[in-house]
């Protein structure tokens, strides 16, 4: 009796799991092992890389069942201490933290070596999901979005102290999709972001100004724009122009009819000059790699050998694999050792290389059924928290998934940020498991019975 | 549950088609990049992954008549250096640094190459021509840094070394300006063409077609494995007329003269074949060849690419006599046993003109008067003939005018004469007629028009358009091409007058002024001259043909030392070892050394000079 019951309860939960999803997990990660293993077979500590990956694919599927089988409201009840881990272990790493290539961002804990970000990141997903969930009735207010990103806040900075400004990057379509998924007030949400957003592409514009026109003169379109970044008469004049871009809206507007507060027209001088002057306090800030990152993605072919090598090599071989691909272990570009980091962060352009068009559309495929499975565990969610959490993982990953390829098809800037799933690292492997199984289990518990 | 109303699921779907679009995108870019450009992107992909190591086809050999190799090739060892993929600057300098010390080069200019190679993604030779033990340790160097190979190739080889330099000429690195031309061709930037002479004009059929080893290399420039391999094409070998005895002959003794600077040009009166070429001062073809970049820059500047064989035009003096004494005898005007009495100066409006002799040759006649070189009987001779008859028989001898020999920077000198002067709109004087007959005045020969009119002289007036090429043998199995002399022009004259002419050339040998070049059982025939220079000491000249006893003459000859003084003394003798290397003999006036003391150490022992009195 007490089996049977067993078995049922089992079937019913198996029941509500979504297979789809499971199955998109579960080939996105068997297309990405024979891709990451290909493209490593030629690294001298082959056998190393596939010891680890097997072991921490082990206890990412551990770990995937076992978040599986726990209501994951538990994560809600003990919101804080989610949060307090989150700033604990980005703080941990800072202290404990070993420096590799620059950056102080792996933690080594028992024999193994963890990069804690990334499940700093799901971390305060979860606890900004639960911010937001309380702030329910009081969404609209401005004070909802400027606490949420003050609750955000000290984790990112922890995570750009490493410095990592991928990884920070990618918490930012997080925090984004969750607030404009919860509700808030467009309006405050594009001031905020758009203001952001200004702010990092003015170092953007400079750089782009400075390596596609060196030669400019002071009176060209680039050198005018270049004379802004210097603080003098011409950022005044700048800012004048604003204001008068913002006086014209408004007199354009009134003489149209258009119904809008008068508020809004003065926030566009005010929002342009504010990001204005923190673009160019961040262009100053900006480091020689970060820099030679934006140069060759604006200007692939200036220096073939220097930063913009890794860009080309890898459309080289995403290209040139065609409709079928070299076939695994048989690519040149990446078994002679022309594409770089080929098992980690540009594994894609291996696939594309090695499996062709083929590969790269399966792969493309798996990852859209897979957001399309985590759109639909937030749509049928049974609480607010399920579904912002759902809303801001969907966010994050498909922002990883536009960067990463679009960095191995050359549209994106060199970001450094890996493919979940698919790009080898045992400790993002392990994570990005931990939160798919938070999203089949919102999934699963849809219904509020269980 | 759901404490704060209903979820606004629209804005869940407005991010959900944010993601869609962004995967389409992505998906379309994939598409474009993999199935449109798949070609493209696979090319570039074939680039990175293949190096071409170019071979060297062996260039082809270039032969004397007798089939000695002059220009040949050698086996070389070679230094390449294949740039990587993401090899950055800073990885190349320990490798300058490393080979600078085993090649005992600069490393700056290394490092020059090695980063021009990493530029230009091709291959370049930091060193050729290596010595085998620096091979051996270069060779360890290969697994220590990757990129760095070795490769054996085809190096021209001249083996005479200082032989006919300026008809054989030298190879040397092209300028950019004309790679860009001859880059469709096949050359690549550190092909050597031919840069003077017959390397030059042959350089299309000389060279053959590189071939190549096309190799899988890694990343970082190692070589993984040949992919293909292109066998080379030798290039067609060129058979000259040149006796390689006479040419070396003509070389050591200009070389030998108290100026060392001239020309010698000897042919074959019976068929036009250019025997020997030979200007001073030449240079060591093999020299630009080094792999000690001091010893090509050096040769480079002390080279003299000017032949004086053929673009030096000089004042014939006395070795234009026999010309005037054919057109004199020829037209009748003068006896051979007309005689004249010279005092060592003639007299003519006023003017006096002096013979060489001061003291005077007494009463002189044909064979005394070109035996001797008497001015005053050429003066008095010249003055009967005309200058116009005279200038007619130098143009049929084919002064004045180009060989045409297919050699490039060739002068014609200056004929001067009536009817010249007439052309130019200027009048004709007696005493210019004085200066014609013993050849000085505005008359300009080069030494290769004074070989060819000795020759003939000797043959009776075949003017040859000289050949040097005997064959080109083509190695893709063309048949061979054969070039021939040309017959010019012919000198009529009586037949009287072609005896009394060869026979007082052969007495200037056997007892006048051309003595230095007697040679026992052979018919020596020869004139001396001593071309008054306005620019310093006289030009010595020697033209001469020689033939064995019952047979026609079968080499003339012309040398020329330039200010070299006297010709019977400074001339005669080179021209003298020209005509015993042709003729194979020995040279009975040098002392008998043992066979095996070939190396030309001279003995410092006193010993007899038989050279026959220092008269003309």
């Amino acid at each position: 009796m007490t089996m049977a019951r067993a078995v049922r309860v089992q079937s019913g939960l198996s029941g509500r799991v979504d297979w789809t999803y499971i199955a998109a997990v579960a080939g996105l990660i068997i297309a990405g092992s024979l891709a990451m293993l290909s493209a490593a077979s030629t690294t001298s500590f082959y056998s190393s890389i596939l010891q680890k990956h097997f072991i921490a694919l082990t206890l990412g599927i551990t770990l995937f069942t076992l978040t599986l089988a726990f209501n994951y409201q538990v994560f809600q009840d003990q919101s804080k201490f989610v949060y307090a881990l989150a700033i604990v272990i980005v703080a941990a790493t800072l202290i404990l933290g070993k420096i590799s290539r620059g950056q102080r961002s792996w933690i080594h804990l028992f024999g193994f070596s963890f990069q804690p970000a990334e499940m700093a990141r799901t971390l305060v997903i979860l606890a900004l999901a639960d911010f937001l969930d309380r702030r329910a009735r009081k969404i609209g207010d401005l004070s909802t979005i400027l606490v949420g990103l003050a609750l955000c806040g000290p984790v990112m900075v922890l995570v750009l102290k490493q410095p990592d400004f991928s990884t920070t990057l990618t918490f930012v379509p997080a925090i984004f999709g969750m607030m404009f998924a919860a509700g808030a007030d467009l309006f405050q949400l594009g001031a905020i972001f758009g203001f952001g957003g200004v702010a990092i592409s003015v170092p953007l514009i400079y750089t782009i100004c400075q390596v596609r026109y060196p030669l400019a003169s002071a009176t060209s379109l680039p050198g005018m724009i270049l004379a802004t970044s210097r603080m003098g008469w011409a950022t005044l004049a700048a800012i004048g122009i604003f204001c008068a871009i913002g006086f014209l809206a408004w007199r354009v507007a009134s003489w149209m009819r258009v119904q809008v507060k008068p508020a809004a027209f003065a926030a566009i001088p005010i929002l342009l000059s504010a990001a204005l002057l923190s673009g160019i306090l961040v262009h100053r800030q900006l480091k020689g790699y970060q820099r030679n990152r934006f140069v060759s993605w604006i200007a692939p072919q200036s220096d073939v050998q220097g930063a913009s090598y890794n860009v080309i090599q890898s459309q080289i071989a995403l290209g040139s694999g065609g409709m079928w691909g070299k076939g695994l272990f048989s690519g040149t570009q990446s078994q002679l050792g022309f594409l770089p980091e080929r098992h980690t962060d540009f594994v894609f352009a291996n696939v594309g290389e090695e499996m062709g068009f083929w590969g790269t559309s399966l792969i493309l495929g798996l990852y859209m059924v897979l957001l399309w499975r985590i759109v639909a565990a937030a749509r049928q969610a049974r609480d607010r928290y399920g579904y912002l959490v759902c809303a801001g993982l969907a966010s994050t990953i498909a922002f990883q998934l536009v960067l990463n390829v679009g960095m191995c098809v050359g549209l994106m800037p060199v970001a450094g940020v890996p493919l979940p799933l698919v790009s080898y690292g045992g400790s993002s492997l392990l994570v990005t498991l931990w939160t798919l199984g938070i999203v089949a289990n919102i999934y699963a518990r849809r219904y509020a019975l269980l | 549950m759901n404490r704060g109303g209903a979820v606004p699921q629209e804005r869940l779907e407005i991010l959900w088609y944010c993601i869609a679009a962004a995967g389409l995108v992505l998906g379309l870019r994939l598409a474009q990049m993999q199935l449109v450009q798949a070609a493209e992107w696979r090319l570039a992909a074939e680039r990175n992954r293949s190096q071409m190591i170019h071979q060297n086809a062996p260039r082809g050999r270039i032969y004397d008549r007798n089939g000695v190799p002059v220009a040949t090739n050698a086996p070389a060892f070679s230094l390449i250096f294949l740039p990587g993929k993401d090899r950055r600057r800073q990885d190349l300098k320990p490798l300058a640094e490393e080979l600078a010390r085993q090649l005992d080069r600069d490393p700056e200019t290394l490092l020059e190459s090695l980063e021009q190679a990493v530029r230009e993604e091709s291959a370049v030779r930091l060193a050729e021509n290596l010595p085998t033990q620096t091979m051996f340790r270069l060779s360890e160097l290969k697994t220590i840094y990757p990129g760095v190979d070795l490769i054996v190739e085809a190096r021209r080889y001249y083996p005479f070394g200082r032989f006919a330099s300026h008809l054989i000429g030298y190879m040397g690195k092209m300028g950019q300006k004309e790679w860009r031309e001859r880059k469709p061709k096949g050359y690549r930037v550190d092909s050597r063409t031919g840069r003077l002479g017959l390397e030059r004009i042959f350089e299309d059929e000389l060279r053959g077609r590189d071939g190549g080893l096309r190799m899988e290399v890694d990343a970082q420039g190692r070589l993984k494995r040949v992919i293909d391999k292109i066998p080379f094409e030798a290039g067609s070998n060129v058979h000259l007329t040149i006796d390689s005895a006479v040419q070396r002959a003509a070389d050591e003794g200009l070389r030998g003269t108290s100026t060392g600077r001239g020309g010698a040009v000897a042919i074959d009166p019976r068929n036009g074949d250019l025997l020997a070429m030979s200007s001073q001062p030449d240079f060591d073809p093999n020299a630009f060849l080094s792999t000690d970049p001091g010893e090509v820059q050096s040769t480079v500047v002390g080279l003299s690419e000017f032949n004086n064989a053929i673009s030096g035009a000089y004042p014939p003096g006395s070795t234009f006599k026999p010309i005037v004494g054919l057109a004199a005898l020829s037209e009748g005007r003068v006896k051979p046993d007309d005689s004249v009495f010279c005092p060592g100066h003639f007299e003519l409006g006023g003017r006096t003109f002096l013979c060489w002799e001061h003291k005077g040759h007494k009463r002189v006649s044909w064979l005394m008067g070109l035996a001797q070189s008497c001015d005053v009987y050429f003066y008095t001779t010249g003055l009967k003939v005309g200058g116009a008859a005279i200038e007619r028989f130098a143009r049929d001898f084919g002064l004045g005018s180009l060989t045409k020999i297919p050699l490039k920077f060739e002068k014609g000198g200056h004929l001067f004469g009536p009817e010249t002067r007439k052309k130019a709109g200027k009048s004709w004087y007696d005493g210019d007629t004085l200066n014609l007959a013993i050849g000085q005045g505005e008359l300009t020969v080069t030494p290769l028009q004074m070989a060819i009119a000795t020759g003939a002289l000797a043959n009776r007036g075949n003017v040859w358009r000289p050949r040097y090429i005997q064959k080109i043998v083509y190695a893709d199995g063309r048949p061979d091409s054969v070039m021939n002399s040309e017959l010019r022009q012919v000198v009529s004259a009586k037949k009287e007058a072609w005896d009394e002419v060869q026979h007082a050339m052969e007495v200037v040998v056997s007892s006048g002024t051309g003595g230095g070049a007697r040679i026992p059982g052979l018919i020596v025939a020869g004139k001396t001259g001593t071309a008054q220079n306005p620019h310093g000491e006289d030009h010595a000249w020697f033209i001469v043909y020689a033939a064995k006893p019952g047979e026609p003459a079968s080499i003339a000859i012309a040398v020329l030392v330039e200010n070299g003084g006297h010709g019977g003394s400074t001339a005669a003798p080179v021209a003298r070892k020209m005509i015993l290397a042709h003729f194979g003999m020995e040279d009975p006036s040098a002392p008998r050394r043992p066979a095996a003391a070939a190396a030309p150490v001279p003995a410092p022992m006193p010993m007899p000079l038989p050279i026959p009195g220092r008269t003309r």
